[in-house]
């Protein structure tokens, strides 16, 4: 499912960017690729912010949506 | 003399510092410059490469400081700058910033540049942080995977600096073969025939052949934009045909398969470089809890609207004691110096020179050098904390109404200081739509410059109200920007939308040093102001206000007042029709502070100086009407040539220019008019 579904303290485990060619790259970036965990910090209407290992980032919710994570941590 | 010259070259080194945002980049260039250069804790504070230069024994490194990025994507203006220079090639060797408490999103740039061969020496800064978090860097390990000079550093604290020199200087001709990374036998297979398709170009030759064919299939657009320059349409699409064909057999994209294998490459660096305490990535850090606040639903903006009436109670209330003293010594010394100079005998004409022009003019903008101060002191806590990107985070809620969103909000806050750096600050938005409309509204963003003249007015005619009318007219430009950006957002290239991607860094204790030199250099830009354009200005107005020879000097026969008795009809609607007001607005887009200096010198000639005449030719309603047009009406040269030079372009440069003075007027008519009518304040 998508991060941008998520709530708020949950976690999951990123599968896949979807999406263009400048969302995908402003992604993968910042660090958003398969295989990392992500937690939802903030979900209240506006811009989520995410934790990506030490880092905090807000994201608006379209890029969220291009970010499809399976719910729960990653394995490792 | 050939010798000597080749001598001086080898010692003479140009050195580019490139990483991610918030490394430590801007710390670093201070650190080995010695420049007062401002670091503030929000992405994207550098927007423009700055040079300063560094000595290290019978070296000299020019040092070249490029805006943050995360990678040679460059999805914005600033990281355009930084991505150009990389590529362009022109410098011996690259230190690239790394944040050692998170290594593995920095490595990501740091291995784009080494695949690209760019000579370079990774720089594990912030050790002290890693450290904090127990993170154990093996440097020889990482050295050795990614095949370039590993250094640690510790820029905030001078740490590591000698060392990170010495091996600057020593690994100058670094010549090392370019990294390469395994994309797995389906990419490298067509990665080696690409190479060999180029290899018939003579282009090719001073590129990396092997970097360039990646660029190819990753279909970046500034490599086959290249490629199409360099071979023509025609040969370049056998190229791209080939890329195509192949990935519709293959099982992803194959820019997909690439930052994946790349990924993969630096997860195995990480996995053998480096130890990390487990578990720690559960606890909540301080940062987490300050955010758990200040960006909570309900609580955020008015957070925020604290934050900004706390700066401005602080810039008030403990500026106002100070410019107290500053007049009154001022006024002391232009009286002792009028008198002295009168004693031995100075021509009448230079004694007012000296006392009406320079004492009345410039006397009466630098009067406001504590507020000034304490303003800038204020703005560079509120930066380098790490709150600017809370608040743009906050104000996102109404910057999206108008089509904007939140990242717009710190090129507004920028503005408070002053709209030239606000105007720059806007490259680190990625839409074009997003920066143009910035830019148009950023100019109603109070700066510093007209500060000055609220107060001098306030301070005359709402002696009781004073903080409360300034305060008012800072929330108007607020209030007016979001209204014009909703119109803009309306008649403008609809449509487009940006990605709101936006760092949030962890929050910092501002260091006393930061702030001080942030603010000294503000000051100091300030001071040289008055020293240059302003005084020129009001030397101008005095000669203005002494011709022609044998008028009284600022009388409405004189220049001067020939000049805005032809402008004041203008304003007469407003409320304020005489020529002093309408030639110090004339002169005030100099520079804004002229404002105050233009009514220094023409009202220096009346008893008891620049307040009591002001009394005495302004109802508070006309001040009012008068201070509204000076919030919003036309900005100031430097920021209308801000303007040409970010948008490249005229067209807006006036625009810009032409709808504020409209929209100043039309205020300040429904201000005066209505207050008229209700007969508020006349």
């Amino acid at each position: 499912m998508p991060l941008a579904m998520l709530r708020q303290g949950e976690t999951a485990c990123i599968k896949e960017i979807v999406g263009g060619r400048t969302a995908r790259g402003k992604l993968t970036d910042m660090g958003f690729v398969s295989g990392k965990t992500v937690k939802i910090h903030r979900s209240s209407g506006g811009p989520l912010i995410v934790g990506l290992g030490d880092n905090r980032i807000a994201l608006g919710r379209g890029m969220a949506h291009k970010i499809i994570v399976n719910t729960g941590g990653c394995e490792n | 003399m050939a010798l000597n010259k080749r001598e001086r070259k080898n010692t003479e080194l140009k050195v580019a510092l490139a990483g991610n945002p918030n490394s430590g980049k801007t710390t670093m260039f201070n650190e080995l410059t010695g420049s007062r250069q401002h670091v503030g804790n929000w992405p994207g504070v550098t927007v423009e490469k700055k040079t300063g230069r560094a000595f290290y024994q019978d070296y000299s490194l020019e040092v070249i400081d490029l805006p943050g990025t995360y990678s040679l994507g460059a999805y914005s203006e600033d990281e355009v700058v930084a991505r150009d220079f990389l590529t362009a090639g022109d410098y011996d060797v690259v230190l690239n910033i790394i944040n050692s408490a998170n290594l593995d999103r920095n490595l990501y740039f740091t291995v784009q540049l080494l695949e690209m061969g760019v000579d370079l020496i990774a720089v594990l800064n912030m050790a002290d942080e890693a450290e904090k978090k127990g993170i154990k860097i093996d440097k020889n390990k990482l050295s050795q995977m990614l095949g370039t000079p590993v250094v640690e550093t510790v820029a905030s604290r001078g740490r590591g600096i000698d060392n990170l020199l010495e091996q600057t200087v020593q690994n100058r001709n670094l010549t090392e073969a370019s990294l390469k990374i395994d994309y797995g036998s389906e990419v490298e297979d067509l990665i080696s025939e690409v190479v060999e398709m180029l290899k018939q170009y003579d282009f090719s030759q001073q590129i990396n052949q092997r970097w360039a064919a990646v660029k190819l299939i990753e279909h970046d657009p500034e490599a086959v934009k290249l490629l199409e320059r360099e071979v023509g349409a025609s040969k370049a699409k056998k190229i791209k045909s080939l890329i195509a064909e192949r990935e519709l057999k293959a099982e992803d994209d194959f820019d997909n398969i690439i930052i994946d294998k790349k990924y993969e490459f630096i997860n195995k660096i990480i996995e053998e470089s480096v130890k990390r305490p487990a578990a720690d990535a559960e606890l909540e850090n301080v940062s987490d809890k300050i955010d758990a606040v200040v960006t909570n639903k309900y609580l955020g903006i008015p957070i925020f609207m604290a934050v900004m009436w706390a700066i401005f109670k602080f810039t008030f209330t403990l500026g106002d004691p100070l410019i107290g003293y500053i007049e009154t010594f001022f006024e002391i010394a232009g009286g002792w110096i009028g008198t002295q100079l009168l004693e031995i005998g100075v021509a009448p004409l230079i004694s007012s020179f000296i006392t009406d022009g320079i004492i009345g003019g410039v006397g009466s903008v630098l009067v406001f050098i504590p507020n000034i101060f304490l303003l800038f002191l204020a703005i560079g806590v509120l930066e380098d904390s790490g709150y600017m990107s809370r608040a743009a985070y906050v104000m996102d809620k109404v910057m999206s109404k108008l089509g904007l969103h939140g990242k717009s909000f710190i090129p507004m806050i920028v503005g408070f200081g002053c709209n030239v750096p606000g105007v720059m600050a806007t490259r680190t938005l990625d839409s074009k739509r997003d920066r143009i409309i910035s830019i148009l509204i950023n100019p109603l963003m109070s700066c510093s410059a007209r500060l000055p003249v609220y107060v001098v007015f306030a301070g005359a005619l709402f002696s009781s109200h004073a903080s409360t009318v300034v305060f008012s007219l800072y929330i108007m430009g607020i209030v007016m920007a979001v209204i014009m950006a909703g119109i803009f957002n309306k008649i403008l290239f609809k449509g487009e939308r940006s990605h709101f991607v936006m760092e949030l860094p962890p929050y910092r204790f501002p260091t006393l040093k930061g702030v001080i030199i942030h603010m000294w250099e503000k000051v100091g830009a300030f001071l040289k102001k008055a020293g240059t354009i302003i005084f020129s200005v009001v030397v101008l107005i005095w000669v203005l206000a002494n011709l022609p020879l044998g008028v009284e000097y600022a009388s409405a026969e004189s220049f001067i007042g020939q000049f805005g008795q032809l402008v004041a009809p203008i304003f007469a609607p407003l409320g304020f029709g005489s020529w002093q007001a309408a030639s110090s607005l004339v002169f005030g887009i100099l520079a804004k502070e002229v404002v105050v200096g233009t009514l220094g010198v023409v009202y220096a000639a009346g008893e008891g100086g620049l307040r009591t005449a002001l009394l005495a030719n302004f109802t508070p309603l006309a001040a009012y009407s008068f201070l509204t047009m000076v919030l919003l009406y036309t900005p100031c040269i430097a920021t209308l040539g801000a303007i040409k030079s970010e948008t490249q372009s005229w067209k807006w440069t006036l625009i810009t220019a032409s709808y504020l003075f409209v929209l100043a007027w039309i205020t300040a008519f429904v201000i005066y008019q209505g207050g008229m009518l209700l007969g508020i304040g006349v």
